[in-house]
């Protein structure tokens, strides 16, 4: 990621927020209840799993209404994201075959959009703390930067979806079966701690069960960030986006010939 | 000064005999390598384009016109050759790119000015001068849905024209409106030529070619075959 392509970027800026803001209406522009159901999806979501789990889990978790919530809201962030970046490319031949503009717009914007219907589900979240009077401490200040990093890390693995999508068709059936087995791979319903210590050694790797981990331990436990997991997500966080942006500015040259 | 230099440009395609579209069917074939057809869509072309010159392109169907257009546009890379282009390029391959139809008029002209390269601000300021070029402004709020396929494209072209084009690149856009609007255009086309914009057009209307373009090229088969004069070059076009 060269410093013109930043460049380029910046210049390119109200396009990549008008690609955003459009497809985040058009989203919503034919369903009855609108900018509602972005609020609602989350809850049905946390009320069935609430309703099965809460028997289980409660007892090592503390707070576990709003872990299980919080979860949820990440990782679907993750998985809407990806998701929707997948078919970026794919789904607008005519942006990339007619009009030329840097391609990562595209999925930079898809990224945006899905971020922004999360922020909508955040307010639930919001509701839930002020209702269960959970006190945040000063730490939940590095929240900004944790959701930045999220980001990064879906920014990345987005780009080398959406490129290898234009090439591969069956890239979103892979992609769906690789979301259902890292949803148990990820401390969304339950806690890492359940598993047995090697496993655990070894799901611990997984960038978005560390990101998961940060963010509650700073909004819910009002515990400073763990160092060690801090530093691994930006690592990861820069690795991911380096690799997508490699991935994804080999592949580029090609898109306009092969859809 | 020259705007456009091209060298020994190339462009080959290869075109699978069967087409592997997903991860699947590539790693069941990997022991069987996939059997590929080249086909040369331009063929060490070399021309050269001066500042404020309207140069047109002649030539059949498949003989290259689109694919040096997307090239200069930087939308598909040179197989071979150099292109230098020392202006920026605004390319009219099809108008309207990024149209919603869920959208109103204006709200596109938004969407499709900022792809074109307008600032927001442009928009704000020149949103009623477009309307008003299109003969649309009573549409202003009505969805693009209910437009037909003749206003979508005089919307376009009008929001399209807004920017202010260095060098301009047209494949055959204008075939698609009516005489009114075709003329409209070529008008505004008149109009770039005085403020100095380079402009290369494609089109099969011969007499357009005739009455607008400084200078003609005409290629076969990927082929440059001829550039100079454009009455000459059309006269050997006619005579192939």
């Amino acid at each position: 990621m060269s410093f013109q392509h930043i460049r380029e970027l910046v210049k390119y800026r109200n396009l990549i927020w008008v690609l955003a803001w459009v497809e985040f209406k058009q989203r919503y522009k034919n369903s009855i209840l609108g900018y509602f159901w972005s609020l609602l999806e989350p809850l049905f979501m946390f009320a069935i799993l609430y309703l099965v789990f809460s028997s289980i889990i409660p007892a090592q978790v503390e707070y576990y209404p709003l872990f299980l919530l919080q979860g949820i809201i990440m990782w679907s962030f993750f998985t809407r994201s990806t998701t929707a970046s997948l078919v970026a490319i794919s789904d607008k031949p005519q942006m990339v075959k007619k009009v030329y503009f840097p391609r990562d717009i595209l999925v930079i914007s898809g990224c945006i959009t899905t971020l922004l219907m999360s922020f909508f589900e955040s307010i639930v979240f919001l509701a839930f703390l002020l209702y269960f009077r959970i006190p945040l401490s000063m730490n939940a200040l590095y929240i900004p930067v944790i959701i930045f990093l999220f980001f990064v890390i879906v920014l990345g693995t987005s780009l080398i979806l959406s490129a290898l999508n234009v090439f591969y068709r069956d890239i979103r059936y892979i992609w769906a079966l690789v979301l259902q087995v890292g949803f148990f791979a990820t401390p969304v319903i339950y806690p890492l701690s359940i598993f047995p210590p090697q496993l655990l050694q070894i799901l611990s790797y997984n960038p978005l069960a560390q990101v998961i981990f940060l963010a509650r331990d700073v909004t819910l436990y009002s515990r400073a960030p763990n160092i060690s997991s801090f530093l691994f997500v930006i690592v990861m966080a820069g690795v991911i986006l380096g690799i997508g942006y490699a991935v994804f500015m080999r592949l580029e040259p090609r898109f306009a010939e092969e859809l | 000064m020259t705007v456009i230099e091209i060298e020994h440009l190339s462009k080959e395609f290869q075109i699978p005999h069967e087409k592997r579209n997903t991860l699947f069917e590539t790693l069941t074939g990997v022991l069987r390598p996939a059997s590929y057809e080249t086909f040369f869509a331009l063929k060490d072309i070399s021309f050269s384009v001066e500042e404020g010159e309207m140069l047109g392109i002649i030539g059949q169907n498949g003989s290259g016109k689109s694919t040096l257009l997307k090239i200069l546009s930087r939308i598909i890379v040179p197989t071979c050759g150099t292109v230098r282009v020392k202006r920026q390029v605004t390319p009219f391959l099809e108008l309207g790119v990024g149209f919603n139809r869920d959208f109103t008029a204006a709200e596109n002209i938004r969407i499709y000015g900022i792809i074109m390269g307008l600032t927001p601000r442009e928009i704000d300021e020149k949103t009623d001068e477009i309307l008003e070029f299109a003969g649309m402004e009573r549409f202003r709020d009505t969805k693009l849905r209910n437009f037909s396929s003749g206003m979508q494209v005089r919307l376009a072209f009008s929001t399209a024209i807004q920017t202010k084009p260095e060098i301009l690149l047209l494949d055959e856009v204008l075939a698609v409106g009516d005489m009114d609007f075709q003329r409209k255009c070529l008008d505004v086309l008149e109009r770039f030529k005085k403020e100095g914009v380079t402009i290369i057009f494609v089109s099969h209307e011969l007499d357009d070619i005739a009455e607008h373009c400084t200078r003609a090229m005409l290629l076969d088969h990927g082929k440059l075959v001829m550039i100079g004069e454009t009455r000459d070059v059309i006269a050997r076009y006619e005579s192939a």
